[in-house]
């Protein structure tokens, strides 16, 4: 700062504002308040609007359209009844009648598969030789002529 | 936030914060800041109506918060005031005695200031009391920096001459014939 600075603030330090300039511009301040603080969360209409929306959301017939209206099961679907099955656990375990005759088969033995054949052709027997037996009876067994 | 806070704040940031929440603490400390420089600088350009200038200066701030685009808060206020003072140039003067009070206290420095061409004294009152760089007082006064320059040497070189006389001139020999 300057010799000419420092002096001309020396001299112009008895210079202040007058108080009564200073309150009247504070007071014209003071006219204008601070804006009021708008918490969308917290303001009365957003809230009551929300509350209006949930309680539409959970009053609304359209909650219950599949629960409540008349006839409403008849356009549900299949009933599940149609294609019920027992539990295979109460199933009986079968027991195969021809499985001795084919272990024998396989095994070489045809007597008993001729035995049974033969009855078979002559209307002896009530349980006709399942598929795959009578074609083997066919390839290996004779007919032997009536006693 | 406290007037502890407000020292750390810049001007612009203190006056965005007061646009922003209409603080009457912020604008206290704002308005501290530059009411003594801002009378001052009125009161000598222009004594009868700086009361009237200053308030619209700051009704216009509260009103219209100005929008500096990075230039200083103190610029764009002695930029305003000085408009305002112009206008109020034009208009006819008031009725009053149109003395500041360091005229009626006898202050030979401020008298002296008061001497001086209107230019000249804005230029040295904008440079010493309201500490704006001569470059912006160029652009407020409408001239070259160089014409500013010269005019602030000028203005101090008159004020030197008014507080303590003309230079003193080297001795000159006359020859006396008899």
């Amino acid at each position: 700062m300057s010799v000419w600075e420092s002096q001309y603030r020396q001299a112009a330090s008895q210079l202040v504002s007058p108080e009564h300039l200073d309150e009247r511009i504070m007071q014209q301040a003071r006219q204008y308040k601070p804006a009021p603080r708008t918490n969308r969360l917290a303001s009365g209409a957003a809230g009551s609007f929300a509350a209006v929306a949930v309680m539409v959301l959970l009053i609304h017939p359209a909650q219950y359209l599949g629960a409540l209206t008349p006839g409403g099961t008849q356009n549900s679907g299949p009933n599940p009844l149609e294609n019920w099955q027992p539990q295979p656990s109460s199933v009986g375990v079968q027991r195969d009648q021809w499985f001795g005759l084919r272990s024998e088969v396989r095994a070489g033995n045809y007597v008993s598969l001729c035995d049974h054949w033969r009855r078979e052709q002559r209307g002896i027997t009530d349980s006709p030789l399942p598929r795959d037996l009578a074609r083997k009876a066919r390839q290996h067994c004779r007919l032997l002529p009536k006693p | 936030m406290s007037s502890k806070h407000y020292q750390h704040l810049n001007d612009e940031a203190l006056l965005e914060f007061y646009h922003s929440t209409r603080n009457l603490a912020a604008f206290r400390h704002l308005y501290t800041r530059y009411k003594d420089s801002l009378y001052r600088y009125c009161a000598q350009m222009n004594f009868t109506c700086t009361n009237r200038v200053l308030e619209e200066l700051w009704t216009n701030l509260l009103e219209h918060p100005p929008v500096l685009q990075g230039r200083l808060l103190r610029s764009w206020l002695f930029i305003r005031i000085n408009k305002l003072l112009r206008r109020h140039l034009e208009e006819p003067a008031e009725a009053g005695t149109g003395r500041p009070e360091h005229q009626q206290q006898g202050e030979p420095l401020l008298e002296a200031i008061q001497q001086l061409p209107r230019s000249q004294r804005n230029i040295l009152l904008l440079h010493m009391e309201c500490r704006l760089p001569l470059a912006t007082i160029a652009d407020i006064e409408g001239i070259s920096l160089k014409r500013c320059r010269d005019q602030y040497h000028q203005g101090k070189e008159q004020l030197r001459e008014i507080l303590h006389g003309p230079r003193r001139q080297p001795w000159r020999i006359v020859e006396v014939t008899v």
